[in-house]
């Protein structure tokens, strides 16, 4: 492999991204609606409800053991305060990598032939393997990078803004670093494995960031699996479902590496 | 074929059911400069990424120094500069930025790359904005900044596909200057994808055209001229009192556009009729002073194959 052309593709790809309004405005929009606007809406929303809040009983009663043991003893409200920031949002944090990839990715190739800048790439001494992993890297750590903000966001919101509200420090449990630190990180390389082959195959930015907004699917089928009492993600599957999702990711990857060809991207030039 | 920069030899390449390129064959040696002429689809632009590996020939053999692109396609690729049709630049990133990448990109040593980018766009005129987005750039700048980059690692084999479509005169000079002082003094091999005929007749040593994925023509400008048959147009000096005799001989060979004493001036005349004309003139007794063809462009040869390929 040759390392130094890798990270120059990677530093190259999201420099220009940096510079692209209509892939940073969702990247910056997403991580804020989702865990300042979000954490804030539940925890004030919840403090308003009043009797409705009695409503909720039915979902926290039908919680696995081991999570109701760790939303402690306090009353409905700071149960139900605790479960929806400490685990039914964590399921929403799988959102971010998602949403990241699926944006720099489209930009990485579709974009790139969209801006003719594509074949000027393929002209250098890359081989396609050097190539295909370099459109990979670079979404997933920016993936990365924005995860990790997205949940020092997250935690100065719910530990700062919010502090007192549940009595104890919110997201910073061995869940949160599994999902963080393990399941993010897997979601976005499946997300992208998939990506970079749809976003090769496209001619443009929009067709391919539509097509990867099918990836987010799966993420919201679970999130509302979780609200629906169907299945409540702790530490365990946490890690498990991670496992999967890499076990999955590096086939899919394998795959890609097989079928990655200049000569395929070219005819879609 | 081991000394030659770049060899073709019956070369098939289809997408789907078009097939761009058919049994091409050519050669280029080290330090020639070659035009590979033809119109939109001819086949150009695939040869080339057929050379550098981005493409595999569905028959054929293509070598490019030696090495076949089709296995050794980043090792090719190492060892070129291709200025492609588009300039194939980033709007978002400065000229600064975009060099330092693509001297990344060809493993430029790190401590040679700020002063050959500095002497590059000092070279192109650059300069002064390569602090600047590529984005505000005119079409020329782009042109310019994309040969800048196909030169940064001095790469002894170029493809140049229209290098001076999108320039000024004056700048299209001083490309065409450049092109002289890379094969003559840096002795680079060049092969250039032109429409512009006189730039090709000017710069190349060799052409070969390709109508249709296919080789309608391959030599020195001169062979090209000839093959091609191209009527001239001719002005014959005679003795004044002999003009009608000789232009009744000359109507035979061509069109006697205009008679002015004993200046005959004659159109369409083929090159190899011309000796038959003056030995005509001769024996029928006439002083002939002057013959002046014109000298055929080949830019006449290369319609003129194009008519007949199209005819066949």
């Amino acid at each position: 492999m040759n390392w130094p052309s890798i990270f120059a593709i990677v530093r190259r790809d999201l420099t220009v991204v940096a510079r692209a309004k209509a892939v940073m405005i969702p990247l910056v929009v997403l991580p804020i609606v989702l865990f300042v606007g979000l954490p804030l809406l539940v925890s004030f929303g919840l403090d308003a409800a009043g009797s409705e809040l009695e409503d909720l009983l039915p979902l926290i009663e039908a919680l696995p053991e081991s999570i109701r043991a760790h939303l402690g003893d306090g009353d409905l409200l700071e149960q139900a305060q605790a479960y929806l920031l400490e685990y039914q949002l964590a399921t929403f944090f799988l959102i971010v990598p998602l949403m990241v990839c699926s944006v720099i990715a489209a930009d990485s190739f579709a974009g790139e032939k969209e801006r003719k800048t594509l074949e000027s790439l393929l002209y250098t001494p890359t081989t396609d393997r050097e190539l295909y992993f370099a459109k990979l890297l670079g979404p997933w750590v920016a993936a990365l990078v924005v995860t990790l903000a997205s949940y020092g966001l997250y935690l100065a919101v719910c530990n700062l803004v919010l502090a007192g509200s549940i009595g104890r420090p919110v997201a910073l449990t061995p869940l949160w670093f599994t999902v963080v630190l393990w399941l993010s990180p897997g979601v976005a390389a499946l997300g992208l494995s998939v990506l970079v082959v749809v976003s090769s195959r496209v001619r443009g930015f929009q067709e391919a960031y539509q097509a990867g907004g099918v990836l987010v699917l799966p993420v919201v089928a679970l999130v509302a699996a979780q609200f629906a009492g169907l299945l409540f993600v702790d530490t365990a599957m946490a890690v498990l479902l991670g496992a999967a999702t890499w076990v999955v990711a590096l086939g899919v990857m394998a795959l890609g590496f097989g079928l990655f060809r200049r000569e395929r991207l070219l005819e879609r030039i | 074929m081991a000394d030659a920069a770049l060899h073709v030899r019956g070369v098939t390449r289809r997408f789907g059911d078009v097939t761009a390129l058919d049994d091409v064959g050519f050669g280029v040696e080290y330090g020639q400069v070659v035009g590979l002429l033809g119109h939109n689809g001819a086949g150009k632009t695939t040869t080339i990424r057929l050379l550098n590996g981005l493409l595999a020939p569905h028959a054929g053999e293509v070598r490019t120094m030696g090495l076949d692109p089709v296995t050794d396609g980043a090792e090719v690729r190492r060892h070129t500069g291709v200025l492609t049709e588009t300039p194939s630049l980033d709007d978002r990133m400065d000229a600064w930025e975009a060099m330092r990448f693509w001297a990344a990109m060809w493993g430029v040593p790190k401590d040679a790359v700020e002063s050959r980018v500095r002497d590059l766009l000092e070279r192109f005129q650059l300069a002064d904005r390569a602090g600047d987005r590529i984005g505000g750039y005119s079409r020329g700048m782009r042109q310019r900044l994309a040969l800048a980059r196909t030169l940064l690692h001095d790469p002894p084999l170029l493809f140049l596909d229209e290098p001076t479509a999108a320039l000024d005169p004056v700048a299209a000079r001083d490309v065409r200057s450049l092109v002289r002082t890379l094969a003559a003094e840096d002795r680079r091999t060049v092969l250039i994808c032109t429409h512009n005929l006189v730039e090709a007749q000017e710069l190349c040593d060799r052409v070969v055209i390709l109508r249709r994925g296919r080789v309608l023509a391959d030599g020195t400008t001169a062979e090209v001229i000839g093959a091609a048959a191209v009527p001239v147009a001719l002005l014959l000096e005679v003795e004044d009192e002999q003009a009608a005799e000789a232009r009744r001989i000359a109507a035979d060979f061509g069109d006697v556009r205009r008679v002015e004493g004993g200046r005959i001036h004659v159109d369409g005349v083929t090159r190899h009729r011309l000796p038959r004309l003056v030995a005509s003139l001769v024996d029928a007794g006439v002083a002939v002073y002057r013959v002046a063809p014109e000298e055929p462009s080949l830019e006449a040869a290369y319609l003129s194959l194009y008519e007949k390929g199209a005819e066949e």
